[in-house]
């Protein structure tokens, strides 16, 4: 039955529960009601007074009255006016005592022109201010490096604090004071440590909270270029609005996915985006760390790859035609691929594509027991957002890691070695951590995990009530659109090829074997086999560095795409800007781009992976074979491309299900004495953000962190591809024998989570 | 307190009333030591301070006036004596007079309004007040001979 009420004669429907506000607001009749403390996602308070409406009663007993539509339930036929004079002079007068201690601001406010105050103020027709005395004033607070505080332009909506204690159960932000002295801050000045605290910015109604690092470039918001993206920096793909100015970003603001990430990102996504505009970003095609020519670097590499011995690499940071693009090649050539750089990474995407259909973040928050395995704030933050969200309506959490995480602070949390994991979760059927529950979720992060734990996880699932569901992240965008045509063994069979000398040649994408991904070690010790490197890539890496040849790409902002998230869905992004052209002497040269200078084909930045390879088709003269097999894939993947509008496509059962038989991978036995490594991230890390200045000045000092049993301040780990000395960082929390190290530090040692290593503990430096 | 409350947290108000008594205002330190005892965050016990303005988070002086400006009294002249204990401290409301001895804060409606104006000199409600009384009330505190009833 569909159910209305009357709004200013207009029909207007409204879902059972929802308040006459929300619902108008949803039929796009907020123009009518104007209000402050009401947000979709943090509910009604009452405290504005703003978003008053006329009610008249059926009967003609009773007067019509003025109401708080934001506190008024939707009912059948109710009869609501906002268009008489006295619900105006109502709106007019409210704002006016809102603006009373107002500044003058909005010339020089970051807010202005976004600004929802500057919005209603106009929309009610206030105009002239009638109070001529002092106005209140503060001293602003200096919150980190994100968020700008400008204290005096605030409307008390407690829009705010709500979301950081409220939503985002952030404890070092509140409102102090009472009265008309009422502010909102830190106990002291400092960085926010919330990793949500960008949001702030996107709540607030007015110019209190503003974007301090679009502040650094700032450009109103109505010269933006702006567009649907999807973050590309972890497995949760929020959905987001990148804005762009003269070929430039400039911001990332939340682009509502009710299923994923709502209304709100968190700050790797909002802030990492610097990458874009990063001077180390590589703009220009390279041949042994020159500057050259494209068309020079796409002959040498097709030179290479004409000599057949060569071998290709794809990565999880990519994109997924851009991988089909590269698998597509590396078919027509007969070459080797791999998707993912390590044996150990390829069994973990797959343990994960196993997993049956994961749950959306809509249905995470509304789940009632939850167990999340490993600092999940620190891979897919908007995860362990979503879990606050569903403790803020009571549900029951465990955390099982071997340190006390944020969100273990926020539930039971249990305290255990990675390598314990496997066994533990496949026990947990029978915990009564999940039992008696009407939606139990499991969500782990899948490094910590491993892939003998994912396996466990899969098996416990199935133990578990048919509702039951769980979830596997990672900090990078694609990894099920990349492993899903990784199949068994494929990277093992790569460095197999490179270590008896099959293939001397690399092509990569997006992947920094040579540095930081999993498996680097291994890689580092079969470089000396490699004959040239080229890689095709949007950041400086030490891969890029080593590179013989060097294609730079689009970033993500700047090209079409799709990504494949944790739950298998499939996303698309748009193009939201194109790069300036990078024409230096165009007034010498006349209006053609300038050869010379690059003789770039694209002279508005870098073209996308897959222009490249289409070219490098081109030259190898299999161009044809090359797009049939392209539109093959993505067309068997999926059928139907979404809209970037879309809230996006899930694959299909059947696709996964082909990974249903992955196997029991095998684990390293880790002797009782033997310490052991865990992960250690923040929510900031990740190779696209490593280059944003702003948000890595919040990162924590780089080391070994280990319970303070230890009386060490040096420590040498020896790991199979090499040692690392590091500081000894002493962690309370650290559960005693485990040893967290960096992602780098793994590469570097050639180990993997869970892993025993041989430690030497050292005195001073 | 924290072992007769129903949950640690609801013993926050007497606990920071008793650190009050023992140090005068809630410093640093004592507001730290609330927080621990009760599980609550340092920025929820700073809200809670702030906003009951019988606590206080600046030191003050041995005696604490505070003179009621709200409606009742405003009429009855409080600002007369607001202005003649302001001018007896030699300082800012707020700060600690120059002896020590006293510091004044004007403050909402105490609940005197039948009497007056009104003020509180440390847990004592007095009034109505008028510019010989406050004259002889000051003294009595500057020479430390004023008790309570
Ligand atoms: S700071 Fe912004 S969000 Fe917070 S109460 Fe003031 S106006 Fe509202
Ligand atoms: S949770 Fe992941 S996808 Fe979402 S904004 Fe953060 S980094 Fe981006
Ligand atoms: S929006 Fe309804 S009172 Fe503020
Ligand atoms: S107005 Fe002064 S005591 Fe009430």
């Amino acid at each position: 039955m569909k159910h209305v009420f009357f709004l200013d004669g207009q029909e207007t429907p409204f879902i059972p529960g929802q308040n006459v506000l929300e619902a108008a607001i949803a039929a796009g009749q907020d123009r009518q009601i104007p209000y402050f403390c009401f947000h979709p996602a943090l509910g009604s308070l009452g405290a504005c007074r703003q978003c008053a409406v006329k009610m008249y009663p059926h009967d003609s007993k009773h007067p019509p009255r003025i109401t708080m539509a934001c506190l008024l339930p939707a009912s059948d036929d109710l009869q609501l006016v906002t268009l008489e004079a006295d619900v105006h002079t109502e709106h007019r007068e409210i704002i006016e005592l809102l603006m009373t201690n107002h500044p003058l601001d909005c010339p020089v406010c970051d807010e202005g022109g976004q600004c929802h105050l500057q919005d209603m103020t106009v929309q009610t027709g206030h105009s002239v201010r009638h109070y001529s005395g002092p106005k209140r004033t503060y001293r602003n607070q200096d919150l980190g490096p994100l968020v700008y505080q400008e204290m005096n332009r605030c409307i008390t909506c407690y829009r705010c604090v709500r979301f950081y204690q409220d939503a985002a159960l952030g404890e070092d932000f509140g409102v102090f004071g009472s009265r008309n002295r009422v502010s909102f801050g830190r106990l002291e000045d400092g960085p926010l440590e919330s990793p949500f605290s960008g949001n702030l910015v996107e709540v607030c109604p007015t110019g209190v909270f503003t974007d301090k690092v679009f502040r650094h470039d700032y450009v109103r918001v109505w010269d933006l270029q702006q567009g649907p993206s999807v973050c590309p920096h972890c497995a949760v793909g929020c959905n987001t609005t990148p804005g762009a100015r003269l070929g430039t970003l400039r911001r990332i603001r939340n682009r509502q996915n009710p299923e994923i990430n709502g209304h709100f990102l968190c700050d790797r996504g909002r802030y990492a985006f610097p990458y874009v505009t990063a001077h180390s970003r590589p703009l220009q095609p390279r041949l042994k760390g020159e500057t050259s020519r494209q068309e020079a670097v796409l002959r040498q590499l097709a030179s290479r790859l004409e000599e057949g011995r060569s071998g290709f690499l794809g990565s999880p940071r990519e994109d997924l035609q851009s991988n089909l693009g590269l698998f597509a090649l590396a078919d027509c050539l007969h070459a080797p691929f791999a998707a993912v750089t390590s044996s150990w990474a390829e069994a973990l995407a797959q343990q994960c594509l196993a997993l049956p259909q994961a749950p959306s973040l809509q249905e995470v928050a509304a789940a009632d027991r939850i167990v999340v395995i490993g600092d999940l704030d620190s891979i897919a933050p908007m995860a362990g957002f979503a879990v606050r969200q569903a403790l803020g309506r009571g549900a029951r959490l465990t955390v099982l890691a071997s340190s006390r995480t944020g969100l273990a602070r926020k539930g039971d949390y249990r305290p255990l070695r990675p390598s314990a994991l496997p066994d533990v979760v496949s026990r947990l059927a029978d915990d009564p951590c999940l039992q008696g529950g009407r939606l139990p979720v499991l969500l782990a992060t899948a490094e910590t995990l491993g892939p003998a734990g994912l396996f466990a996880l899969r098996k416990t699932l199935e133990k578990l009530p048919a509702n039951a569901r769980a979830g596997a992240f990672v900090n990078r965008p694609n990894l099920f659109g990349a492993a899903y045509f990784a199949a068994d063994g494929h990277t093992e069979r790569l460095q197999q090829a490179l270590r008896q000398r099959e293939i001397h040649h690399l092509l990569c994408l997006g992947a920094d074997p040579l540095g930081e991904d999993w498996g680097a070690g291994t890689w580092r010790t079969l470089s000396p086999g490699l004959d040239g490197l080229a890689l095709l890539d949007m950041v400086d890496s030490q891969t890029a560095r080593a590179a013989e040849a060097l294609l730079p790409v689009a970033a993500f902002p700047e090209r079409a795409g799709l990504f494949v998230n944790y739950e298998g869905r499939i996303q698309a992004f748009a193009p939201v800007y194109r790069r300036e052209a990078q024409v230096l002497h165009s007034a010498v040269h006349g209006s053609a781009f300038p050869e010379a200078a690059g003789g770039m084909k694209h002279p508005l930045g870098p073209p996308p992976p897959l222009f490249w390879l289409g070219r490098l088709a081109e030259l190898l003269q299999v161009h044809e074979a090359w797009q049939q097999r392209l539109d093959f894939y993505l067309h068997f993947l999926c059928p139907t491309a979404p809209d970037p509008e879309s809230p996006g496509v899930l694959l299909p059962d059947t696709l996964r299900a082909r990974f249903a038989i992955a196997a029991l991978p095998t684990t390293p036995t880790v002797e009782s004495g033997q310490w052991e490594l865990d992960i250690f991230r923040w929510y900031g890390g990740e190779t696209l953000a490593d280059t944003a200045e702003d948000l890595q000045s919040l990162a924590p000092l780089r080391g070994l962190r280990v319970h303070p049993d230890v009386q060490a301040e040096w420590a040498t780990l020896q790991g199979p591809c090499g040692q690392l000395h590091l500081p000894v960082i002493p962690c309370e929390d650290m559960v005693q024998g485990v040893i967290a190290i960096d992602q780098e530090g793994f590469a570097e040692l050639g180990l993997y989570p869970g892993d025993p290593v041989e430690v030497t503990w050292e005195q001073g430096s | 307190m924290v072992a007769e409350s129903p949950v640690p947290e609801a013993a926050i108000s007497e606990i920071l009333q008793a650190l009050q008594k023992a140090r005068g205002y809630i410093d640093d330190e004592a507001l730290q030591l609330a927080a621990t005892m009760t599980g609550l965050s340092p920025v929820k016990v700073e809200e809670l301070c702030t906003f009951y303005s019988l606590l206080l988070r600046e030191p003050v002086g041995i005696h604490v006036m505070r003179v009621c400006d709200s409606i009742a009294c405003h009429m009855a002249g409080a600002q007369d004596i607001l202005a003649q204990a302001r001018q007896h401290c030699g300082v800012e409301f707020g700060e600690v007079s120059r002896s020590g001895k006293l510091t004044v804060i004007p403050h909402v409606c105490i609940g005197m309004c039948d009497r007056a104006p009104a003020l509180m000199v440390d847990d004592e409600a007095l009034g109505p007040m008028d510019k010989q009384a406050l004259t002889r009330l000051l003294a009595q505190l500057e020479a430390d001979v004023w008790k309570p009833s």
